[in-house]
Order: C-alpha cells, then structure tokens, then sequence
C-alpha cells in the first residue's frame, strides 16, 4: 500500500500532506476496511462453530464399531457431487459480482448475481430433492448417530445457505434497480465463499470418505 | 490539527445525537446508553444469582427445614421445604445464571461498551448497530431463562455444566431444560456479535498514536477476552445445537445407545465441546479483571505499571494456554494418562505467565504513594481472592491430586474463588472506578469501604469454609451431604458457611443502596472529569459523563496510559500525571521520552 492511494471515500476532507504519514498509512480510510476486518473476525469466529460440529461427527464416528452401519442406506454420490460444482460454480459468479462492480459495470454485476442466486437456489433444491430420497428409503434423523450426523451437519450448512441465499437475491434485485453497496456485497461474497467451503469439507467427509 | 487525527476525523464524523426518547435511551447505538443497558441487566440477574445462592446454603446449612421468608411464596407446594427437584434446579440456574447472564454482561457487555472506544480514543464501536443487536438478543436470551422458570417441570436441573444423558430427554424432559440450552446458544451468538465488534473496534478505530504498546492494560484485557469470546464461544454454540437436536429431533450425539451394531452418542463427547469452550471460558471472565487490575493499581499507587510489556505478554501467553488445557476437567473420564499429563503440564505452566502479572501488581504497589479509596482495596482485594483461587488452582491441576479433590466441594471453593470472588471484586473494582464516568457522580466512599470489608472477608469465608469442607470429603451438589457417616462431622462448618454467606449476601445491599443513592438522590455533586486525578483518555480527553460523540476532537495519543510521578512532568504543570493525550507546555520533548516506558 503507498501514500499515493490516500484518495479514498473521504479524500476530499484529507489534508494535502498526509504521505508523509508512513507509520498511519495503513490507518482506517472509510469504514470499508473496518468491515472487511470485521466480517473476517466474524467467519473466523463462526468457522468454530463448524469445528466444533465436525469435531463431534468425528467423535461420534471414531467411537462407530462400522460405519456406515451396514442397514443404512448407501448415501448417493453424484447428485452431491454435482451439487459441489453447482456451489462453486455460484461462488464464481460471486466472485464474478464483485469484479464487474470494480470495474462499474452494473449490468454485469446484476447478471452475476443473478446467476449466482440462481445456482445458490438450484444448489437447495437439489440437496432437498437427496433428502427426500434417503428420507424414503428409510434413513431418519432419529435413526442413530450416523443419520444424526447426516442430518444434522447438512440441515444447518443448508440453513446458511438459506441466508445467503436471501442475500444474493435481495443483492440482485437492488444492482437491476440502481446498484446496492459494494462492501455489501462484497463481504457478502465472503460469506458466500465459506459456506461454499464448508460444503466442500461436508462433501469430502460425509458422501466420499 | 494533525494529519493523522485529520484521517480519523474524517473516518468518524460527529453526528447529532438522536433526540426521541426511544432511539436515546432504549434502541440507541450509544455505546454508553448500551454499556449500562448491560449494566443494569446484568446486576439485576447477579441479585437473583445471588440469592438463588442462599437457597443453596440454606439447604446444606438446614437440611429439610422450611426455608425462612421465601418458602411461603415460591416453595408452597412442599411446604416451604426444599426438595431434591428443587435443589437440583437451584444450584443449575445458580451457576449458569451467573457466569452467562450476571458477570458476563457486567463485565464485558458493560465495561467493554463502555469502556474500548473511550480508551482508545474513538467516537463509538465499529459496528454501532450490531452492538445494540448484541444487547437486544443478550436480554431475549435472559427472557428465555425466566420463561424456563414458569414451565410445567421448572427449569433446568441437569447442572451448570448441563452433562448429558442427565441433560437429554432421558434425565430432563421438562421444557425449562430446553428453554435453557437454547437461552445458552442465543447468548452464545449476543457473545460472539459483542466479540466482533470489540476485536475490530480495537484493530481499526484506536487514536493516532495509541499504539498496541501503549494501550491501558484494561483494553488488553478486553481484547483478549474477546478474542478468545469469538473462537471458543460458538463451540459452546456447537455443543448446545446439537443437544437441541437430541432433544427436539431425536438426535443421538450424547445418547448411549444400546444397539451394538451401530454404536451410539457419546456423553463424553458432550464434556470435551463444553470443556473446550469452558476452559477459555474462566479467563474470558477473569482477564477484564486482570486488565482493570493493572490499571487502577497503578493509578492509586501513582506509579507508572511495573514491566508493563512483561504484563501485557503474559496475558498473552495466559490466552494462547488456556485454549490448551481443557482436559483438565477430564482427568476422571478414562482419559488416556499421556494425554492428561500433557494437560497437566500446560496447566500448570499457566501459573508461570499468571504469576509475572500478579508479582507486577504487587511489585506496582510496592513503594507507591498509595490512595486507599474505594476502587483500591477491591483492585488489592481482587488480587487476594485471585491468588488464593490460582494457588488451589495447582492442586486441581495436578492428576495425582485431582483424584481425590475431583467433585468435592474444594473444586468448588476453588473456581467460586477465582471465578466468583475474583471476578465479581474485579467487576466491583471497575464499578466503583469507571461509576463517575458512567454517572457523574462518585459513589459515596463511607458506604463503598464498608461494602468492600463485607465482600472481601465475606467471600473469603464463604469459599474457604467450601475449601475445607471439600479437602474433607464432602461431594459437591449432594442435597443432603450429611446422610453420609464420614460428613456428618462436617454440619457445624457448613452452618458457619451458610451464615456467612447470609452475610455476605446482606452485605451486598449496601451497595444497592450507594448505587442508587448515588444515581437517583440529590446529594451527590458532580465528580468532574477527572476526579481520580488519572491519565487514560476517558479521564483526561473528556468530560464526564461524555457528550454523544465521546470526543470534541479525537485525542493525538503522546505517551504511555501510566504517567505517574515523573519528575520533568511535576515541573512543567504541578502535577504528579499527564494525560496520554496532554501536551505539556514547552514543547512536550519530556513526554516523548517517557512515551516509551
């Protein structure tokens, strides 16, 4: 970072001689970076509390004398498998968001989030449509801890990506009216990204090991 | 002006303080308005925590007597008498209603609101809004705990600790069980919303020049304790979700089950996530105090902190060890011996760290022109209990010795004394200090001391009387400990115990009454804005109590928060401290060089 990108949200009230402030240079600019911080405290913080889950499922899973039990029900690996790239895929346009914002272009960052909300929504039904199917074929919550685990650790990922979910779409609706705020949906993309990552972890552990 | 202040200036403009009532004193994003919306829930709930407690010691003092005055009107089925349910239930709300919804709010909701953006010099918390959601979800959280007290079993009985099976449907399947855990998590997510806003406020909005190193120690405290809030708190977050889950959904996390094909829960595994969080947990509520210590002894004693960066490193080292002992709790669950002398050793090894902070209080003290008001004798009493809380703290500590000590009442002497004692003298310490601050006014000196003695030799009594009885046998949480031969001789040191603590408890009112005579009478004058003759930017910058915005300019920061006794400063204004933010007539060559210490 240099003293020549003083310029910022506020730039106008800034004395002239503020280069020659080395020691402060990284000194707040505008409450964008004091969001930023806070929002990587917040995933930071709320990141133990997925460790804290994943630290029980594998509690639960050591102390398992089979696991899967053998009359559960095998757990589908493509439909979640294709799940992860429809996330990733929604994280891109994201990410995608955030860049055509940068660059002002309205348009692009509306079609973006669109896309991204979409592939968020299609994400849900999907996984919604995989619980249907184990539900039938017998796999219920109060089924043990393996469907206990299934259940629970899936359920509340879901529940997050309900909420960012109604984020990108509000997010989306506001760049086709006019644009929202671009720390917003920036930091909201963060927020997107770690429950993408999240996913992925679910993914890993639950359907494939 | 300089630049740097410029930048800040233009980073958190002044705004008109609002002028409904509704937005000033009940939905307002003032960081004071909202440090002492804290303040008073929180001690609203310590008086009931409190005489929850005397419940607690009536019963181990005067088993299956009819309890005095309060049995007729919230004991009437049974006669006034206590039952095994009841008892169960009281000394689980007791516990959980004091750590999460009395000392927590107190001294973390209140003092850190309060306390971070007036000492680092900024016009309100980094998230003004989200701080008022804290506060708002903290109090629906206190609503779920009274609820859970109306509920058709009453309310939650399964232990502070909530260990389950006694925690699942199995053990509690009253709604008052549920309503708590849930009561937990929602103060669990007020927690972690108030951590966030203290880690950011303190990274991004302290003064130009208020260095890491030049912090009050106070914030340090504070930090770290929020720090450690938003790592460890959603844990305790995970823990609580999920027994919400066996509860309601017929989950089986913590359940046992009987299928050998499938294996079940694991009870245990309920200890480690709690632990886990609870372990931090005791310095989330004991570094505000370490942090309140360090300043207001070096502030009575007029003496610049002793080895403040040895304070300041030590605290976090203290921090970075206590996410590494958990398992100290668990020694008597068929843990590895491997594992539990690794614990063993790191808890232990936070004695070191704990010690250079304590020797540095002392070694603050020692020679000081000391000033014995009130805030003192609790800075110097909290150091008491603390050390007494720490040095038994060894024992627990210890494997070999845990055996014996585990679940009698000496662990609870033990954590009563640094977790209650400690904390509540540390919270009393701040109170007494930060009340002109808060108010205006000074709490009356006669009534505080007086208040002080009570506490003091109070808890002291009270924990030590558990202490001892504890080193002797009895088990904690039994409803009756003298159905057992070998504590019956054990009656008398429990009825002293319990008088005392009816002691202490009547004691505590004195303080009510200052509290609001202080607040709501006339007779107090205004303290002015710096009645402790002190240096940190709350006393020094700003009026008391301070207008909406905090500072009319945001502080340029010069020197250190403990400029006591310097010489070269008696010499240029006659005093015996400077401000941190004080330009000292001719030129202020003087404070530079101090700035460093």
């Amino acid at each position: 970072m240099s003293g020549a990108t003083q310029q910022g949200g506020h730039g106008e009230q800034v004395p002239a001689p503020v280069y020659g402030l080395a020691r402060y240079r990284r000194r707040p600019r505008g409450a964008e970076r004091t969001a930023r911080v806070g929002m990587a405290v917040f995933l930071g913080s709320w990141a133990m509390l997925f460790v804290g889950l994943f630290f029980a499922y594998a509690a639960v899973r050591a102390r398992a004398p089979v696991w899967p039990p053998l009359d559960a029900p095998p757990l589908p690996r493509l439909l979640p498998g294709l799940n992860t790239l429809v996330m990733a895929g929604s994280s891109a346009a994201v990410a995608r968001a955030v860049r055509a914002q940068d660059l002002g272009r309205a348009a692009g960052a509306a079609a973006a989030l669109g896309i991204a909300a979409g592939l968020g929504a299609a994400f849900v039904a999907l996984q919604g449509f995989v619980w249907t199917g184990l539900w039938r074929q017998g796999l219920v919550p109060s089924g043990g801890t393996y469907a206990s685990v299934f259940y629970a650790l899936t359920a509340f990922h879901a529940l997050h990506v309900l909420v960012g979910l109604a984020a990108l779409g509000w997010f989306a609706v506001r760049a086709r009216a006019g644009g929202s705020g671009r720390t917003d949906v920036r930091l909201w993309g963060w927020y997107w990204h770690f429950v993408g990552v999240v996913w992925a972890a679910l993914y890993a552990t639950l359907y494939l090991a | 002006m300089t630049p740097a202040q410029a930048l800040m200036e233009a980073a958190q403009p002044i705004h008109a303080p609002p002028t409904s009532f509704w937005r000033r004193y009940v939905f307002s994003i003032d960081h004071k308005v909202i440090a002492r919306q804290f303040l008073w829930a929180g001690l609203l709930f310590l008086l009931f925590g409190g005489a929850l407690a005397m419940l607690i010691r009536w019963q181990w003092g005067f088993p299956y007597r009819p309890v005095p005055l309060v049995g007729g009107l919230f004991l009437r089925g049974s006669g006034g008498l206590i039952g095994p349910a009841v008892y169960q239930q009281l000394f689980t709300t007791h516990g959980l209603i004091m750590i999460f919804f009395a000392v927590t709010p107190v001294l973390i909701g209140c003092f850190g609101n309060l306390l971070i953006p007036l000492m680092i010099g900024a016009r309100d918390m980094a998230f003004p809004r989200l701080n008022m959601y804290s506060f708002w979800t903290f109090l629906l959280s206190q609503l779920l705990v009274l609820a859970s007290f109306f509920t058709a079993l009453g309310t939650a009985g399964a232990g502070w600790t909530t260990y389950p099976p006694l925690s699942t449907n199995v053990g509690m399947p009253g709604l008052g069980q549920t309503l708590m855990v849930a009561a937990i998590f929602v103060t669990g997510a007020s927690s972690t919303m108030g951590a966030v806003n203290y880690v950011t406020t303190v990274i991004r909005l302290r003064a130009p020049g208020m260095t890491y190193m030049r912090l009050p120690l106070t914030i340090w405290g504070l930090w770290l304790t929020a720090i450690l809030t938003a790592l460890f708190v959603p844990v305790l977050g995970s823990a609580a979700l999920l027994l919400l889950l066996d509860r309601e959904f017929g989950t089986q996390f913590f359940l046992p089950a009987a299928s050998a094909v499938r294996g079940g829960g694991d009870p245990i595994l309920w200890q480690h996530l709690f632990w886990i969080f609870g372990h931090p947990e005791v310095y989330i509520l004991i570094l505000p105090a370490w942090g309140i210590l360090g300043d207001v002894i070096s502030f009575f004693a007029r003496k610049p902190h002793h080895w403040y960066r040895g304070t300041v490193w030590a605290m976090i080292v203290v921090t970075v060890l206590s996410a590494m002992v958990y398992g100290h709790h668990m020694f008597l669950t068929g843990m590895s011996p491997l594992l539990g002398e690794g614990f063993m050793l790191f808890t232990l090894l936070i004695s070191a760290p704990s010690m250079v902070v304590v020797l540095n209080w002392v070694l603050t003290v020692w020679k000081g022109s000391v000033r014995l008001d009130t805030p003192m004798l609790f800075a110097l009493g909290t150091a008491f209990v603390f050390g007494v809380g720490g040095l038994t703290g060894l024992f627990l500590g210890d494997v070999s010795m845990d055996l014996y000590l585990h679940d009698t009442m000496f662990v609870v002497g033990h954590f009563h004394f640094t977790m209650a004692a400690a904390s509540f003298m540390g919270a009393m310490t701040g109170l007494y200090f930060w009340f002109p601050k808060m108010f205006g006014r000074r709490l009356d000196e006669r009534l505080g001391k007086a208040h002080f003695w009570f506490t003091l030799i109070g808890l002291t009594l009270v924990f030590g009387g558990q202490l001892l009885a504890g080193y002797a046998g009895q088990q904690r949480r039994l409803f009756d400990p003298f159905q057992y031969t070998f504590i019956q001789g054990l009656r008398g040191l429990n009825r002293w115990t319990s008088y005392f603590a009816f002691a202490l408890f009547a004691g505590q009112f004195l303080f009510v009454a200052n509290f609001f005579r202080t607040v709501f009478g006339r007779r107090a004058a205004p303290s002015g804005p710096n009645p402790w003759e002190v240096t940190t930017l709350e006393w020094s910058a700003t009026s008391s109590p301070p207008p909406f915005h905090n500072f009319d300019r945001i502080p340029e920061v010069v020197r250190g928060p403990h400029e006591f006794s310097n010489p070269e400063v008696r010499r240029l204004t006659g005093r015996d401290y400077a401000g941190q933010a004080e330009v000292l007539p001719g030129g202020g060559e003087p404070a530079a060089a101090a700035g460093k210490g």
